[in-house]
C-alpha cells in the first residue's frame, strides 16, 4: 500500500459520524439561536463527514450483502444528497431533517452486527458471485432505499411544516422549511422513482431465484418479507396520491411506515445472496 | 473631520413640514451644488418621507460649518422662515454626526425599526452626491462605512427578521405553502378596500389567473379589470372554490359566506392540493374550524395582525445588539480616521529623521574610511538605526494611541512644532 493509501486507510467509521454529529448538534445550536456563522460551520463539518465517508466507501472492502455495508452505502449517498441539498438551500434547515437520518444510519451501521464485514476486494464483491444481475438487483434496491429515504426526510418536514402551519407560526430564521409545495413534490418525486426501481429489483431477485432452482428459499427472511412489505406500502401510496387524492399528511405518515420496512429490511440478518444463497 | 449633520425627521417635525422640507431630483441636484458652492464643503443630502437631513464635511476647514448657517440655508432654499423650521431641526457634529448616520443606516431610528428600505435610501443619497463629485474624502468614508454597517446589523442581529405589515405576513404564509405561483388562481371574494393591497401583493406573485366575485356583478366585474383578472358570478363562488389555490376575503357580509359544512362539500370535489384563504373581513367570511394546515389553511385578520405585533416585538430584542454593533463601529470609524489623519505625519517625521540618520552614518563612515571592516559598518549603521526607532516609538504610540478630543489634535500640532514638521 502506498503512503498515501496507508493514510486513507486510517479513516474510520467514527471519523465521518463524528462529524456528522457534530454538523448535527450546530444545526440544533443554529435553530435555537440562529447565526449565519453556526450554519456555515455545520455545512463545512458535514463536507468533511462526507469527505471521510466517501474515503471509507472507496478504500474499504464493503460488504452491500450484509447490514453494515447497505446501511453504509446508504448512508453515504443520502450524505451526498443533504450536502448537495445545504449547500444550495443553506438557508434553509435542510441539515436539521437530512443530518439525522445519515447519522442515524451511519450508527446503525456501525452497531450492526460483526459479521460479514471484512470483505474482500471491492464493494461489488457481494454480488459476483451471481454477476451483473446480483449486482443489478442489489443496485435497484440500493437506489429504491434512497428514494425512500429521501420521501422519508421530506415526509418528516412536510409534517413539522403543516404543523408549524396548523399553529399559524411565522417562518423564523433558525426554522425555514421549502414550501409545503415543494417538500411534496419532494416526497411525489422519491416515491416515483423508488416504486419501479423497487419493482425492478425485486424482480430481477426473483428471476435469480428461478435461475438457481431456489425460488422460495429464504423467502421467509425478515430482509425479504420487509422489501416485500414496503412494496406493497408503495403501492399503496401511489394509489392514495393518485387514486382517492389523499391528503398530504396521510402521504406523508405512510411514507415514515415505508422507511420503518426499510431500515427493518435493512437491520435484518444477511441477504440469503450474501449468505452464499446465489446460484 | 469637521462634519455636520442637521435636519429633522418624523420626531421631530410634522409631516406638513417635512414635505415641505423634502428634496428630490433636480432640486436635490441644485442643493448640493449650492452647499458645495457656498460653504465650499462636501455634502451629501438625505431625504426620505420620515427625513431630510444635510451631511456636511470640512476636513480642510479649521472648524466645521456653523449649524445655524445650515439650518439657514435649508429654510432658504425651500422659501421658508428660519424661525418657522428652527425648532423641528436637530444637528450633531463629529464623533455624534456619524453616531446618527450609523444608526439611520442600520435603521434603528426609523418609524419601524429594522424596515429595509433606509439603507437603500442612504445608499441613493450617497451615490448622488458621489455623481456630482460633491462628496469628498469625509463622506466617502463615512457613508461606505454607513453601509457596512447597516449590512452587519441586518445579518447579525434579527432587528429585519420578519414583515411588518398585514398584507406582508399574509404573503409569506402563502409563501409558506406555495413554491411558485404561474400555475395558481387567484379568487377575490368581495371587493372590499380592506383587500386592496394584499391583493397588490398577490398580484405581484404573478399568479397564472385571478378571478373575482361579488354578490354586485358590476363591482366585480370593475375590481377584475382593476387586477388582470375575470369576474365569476356570486352563485359560482363554491365552483371557484374548488378550482382555486389562494383566496382572499374581503366581503362586508354580517355572517360567514363560508360555513364548515359547505366548504367541506369543496374539499371532498378539490383534486389539487392545498388552500389558502387569507380571510381579511371584519365580520370574517369563513368557519376558522376549516383550517388544518394540511389541505386547507385560513389566516384571518387576528391571525396576520398578531403575527405583525410579534413581529415587531422580537425586533425590539434586537435593538440593544444593533446599537452595541452601531457604537463598536463607530469608535472604529473615528479610530481609522484618526490613524488616517497621523499618518501623513507619522511617514514625514521617520522620513526626516532617516534622513539625518543616513547622513550622519555617512559622514562617520566617511571619516573612519578604511579602518572598520563591512562587519563594523554593518554594526554602526545597525546601532544608529535601532537608536531612531527606539526614539520615534514614543511619539509615534503616543500619536497612534491618542482618543480624539473635541476642538483639537493638540498631540498632532505638538509633533509639529517640536521636530519643526511643515504642514
Amino acid at each position: 500500500m502506498t503512503g498515501m493509501g496507508e493514510v486513507l486507510a486510517k479513516v474510520t467509521i467514527f471519523c465521518f459520524a463524528a462529524s456528522y454529529g457534530l454538523a448535527l448538534a450546530l444545526e440544533l445550536w443554529h435553530l435555537v439561536a440562529p447565526r449565519p456563522i453556526l450554519r456555515f460551520a455545520s455545512i463545512t463539518l458535514g463536507a468533511a463527514g462526507v469527505l471521510a465517508h466517501s474515503i471509507f466507501v472507496w478504500v474499504q472492502p464493503i460488504p452491500l450483502g450484509t447490514p453494515f455495508g447497505s446501511l453504509l452505502f446508504l448512508g453515504w449517498i443520502l450524505a451526498v444528497f443533504y450536502l448537495y441539498g445545504a449547500v444550495h438551500h443553506h438557508k434553509l434547515a435542510w441539515g436539521l431533517f437530512a443530518l439525522p437520518v445519515v447519522f442515524g444510519l451511519v450508527v446503525l451501521a456501525a452497531l450492526s452486527p460483526e459479521a460479514g464485514r471484512d470483505g474482500e476486494g471491492s464493494w461489488w464483491q457481494d454480488f459476483q458471485g451471481v454477476r451483473v444481475w446480483g449486482y443489478l438487483h442489489g443496485a435497484l434496491v440500493l437506489l429504491a432505499a434512497v428514494g425512500v429515504c429521501v420521501g422519508f426526510v421530506a415526509s418528516v418536514m412536510y409534517l413539522v411544516q403543516v404543523r408549524r402551519l396548523r399553529a399559524k407560526l411565522p417562518p423564523t430564521p433558525g426554522m425555514k422549511l421549502y414550501s409545503l409545495e415543494r417538500i411534496e413534490a419532494m416526497n411525489r418525486r422519491a416515491i416515483l422513482l423508488s416504486f419501479p426501481l423497487l419493482t425492478a429489483g425485486l424482480l430481477v431477485g426473483i428471476a435469480l431465484q428461478l435461475q438457481s432452482g431456489t425460488l422460495f428459499q429464504g423467502w421467509d427472511t425478515a430482509r425479504i418479507l420487509s422489501s416485500l412489505g414496503l412494496w406493497v406500502v408503495f403501492a399503496i401510496l401511489l394509489y392514495l396520491r393518485y387514486g382517492a387524492h389523499a391528503r398530504g399528511r396521510q402521504v406523508a405518515l405512510l411514507t415514515v411506515v415505508a422507511f420503518a420496512l426499510l431500515l427493518f429490511a435493512l437491520l435484518s440478518p444477511q441477504h440469503p445472496f450474501a449468505q452464499g444463497g446465489g446460484p | 473631520m469637521n462634519l455636520l449633520v442637521a435636519g429633522c425627521n418624523f420626531r421631530t417635525a410634522p409631516i406638513e413640514l417635512r414635505e415641505r422640507l423634502a428634496l428630490e431630483g433636480a432640486r436635490l441636484t441644485a442643493a448640493l451644488a449650492e452647499l458645495n458652492a457656498r460653504f465650499g464643503c462636501e455634502a451629501v443630502i438625505l431625504s426620505t418621507c420620515n427625513r431630510v437631513e444635510l451631511y456636511v464635511a470640512r476636513p480642510a476647514a479649521p472648524a466645521a460649518l456653523d449649524a445655524g448657517l445650515l439650518s439657514e440655508f435649508l429654510a432658504q432654499w425651500h422659501g421658508l422662515k428660519f424661525e418657522d423650521i428652527q425648532g423641528s431641526l436637530y444637528h450633531h457634529r463629529d464623533r455624534d454626526a456619524v453616531l446618527h448616520l450609523f444608526r439611520v443606516a442600520g435603521s434603528l431610528d426609523s418609524l419601524i425599526v429594522g424596515e429595509g428600505q433606509i439603507a437603500g435610501q442612504v445608499k441613493r443619497a450617497y451615490e448622488g452626491a458621489a455623481e456630482q463629485a460633491i462628496a469628498g474624502p469625509v463622506l466617502h468614508a463615512l457613508f461606505q462605512q454607513a453601509l457596512a454597517v447597516a449590512k452587519r446589523v441586518r445579518t447579525e442581529t434579527g432587528i429585519a427578521h420578519g414583515h411588518v405589515s398585514v398584507s406582508s405576513v399574509a404573503v409569506d404564509f402563502v409563501r409558506q405553502v406555495f413554491d411558485h405561483f404561474d400555475d395558481k388562481t387567484v379568487l377575490v371574494i368581495g371587493a372590499g378596500k380592506m383587500g386592496e393591497l394584499t391583493l397588490k401583493h398577490l398580484h405581484a406573485l404573478r399568479p397564472k389567473k385571478i378571478v373575482v366575485t361579488n354578490r354586485s356583478a358590476d363591482k366585480a366585474a370593475e375590481l377584475a379589470r382593476s387586477c388582470g383578472g375575470q369576474a365569476l358570478g356570486w352563485e359560482r363562488l363554491d365552483d371557484a372554490l374548488v378550482e382555486a389555490d389562494i383566496v382572499l376575503s374581503t366581503t362586508g357580509a354580517p355572517e360567514p359566506i363560508m360555513s364548515r359544512r359547505r366548504f367541506n362539500d369543496v374539499l371532498a370535489r378539490r383534486t389539487h392540493g392545498t388552500i389558502v384563504i387569507l380571510d381579511i373581513a371584519v365580520p370574517r367570511d369563513f368557519d376558522p374550524r376549516i383550517h388544518d394546515g394540511d389541505r386547507a389553511c385560513l389566516f384571518n385578520i387576528d391571525d396576520l395582525t398578531r403575527i405583525r405585533e410579534q413581529t415587531l416585538a422580537d425586533r425590539k430584542k434586537h435593538v440593544a445588539p444593533a446599537e452595541a454593533i452601531v457604537a463598536e463601529e463607530a469608535a472604529r470609524f473615528l479610530a481609522d480616521w484618526e490613524r488616517r489623519r497621523h499618518g501623513p505625519v507619522i511617514a514625514q517625521l521617520t522620513r526626516e529623521f532617516e534622513a539625518r540618520r543616513q547622513a550622519i552614518v555617512k559622514q562617520l563612515l566617511g571619516k573612519l574610511n578604511g579602518k572598520l571592516t563591512e562587519a563594523d559598518q554593518a554594526y554602526i549603521e545597525g546601532a544608529f538605526r535601532l537608536l531612531q526607532n527606539q526614539f520615534l516609538h514614543g511619539p509615534i504610540s503616543a500619536l497612534t494611541q491618542e482618543r480624539p478630543e473635541p476642538g483639537g489634535h493638540t498631540l498632532l500640532e505638538a509633533l509639529r512644532k517640536l521636530f519643526r514638521l511643515e504642514e
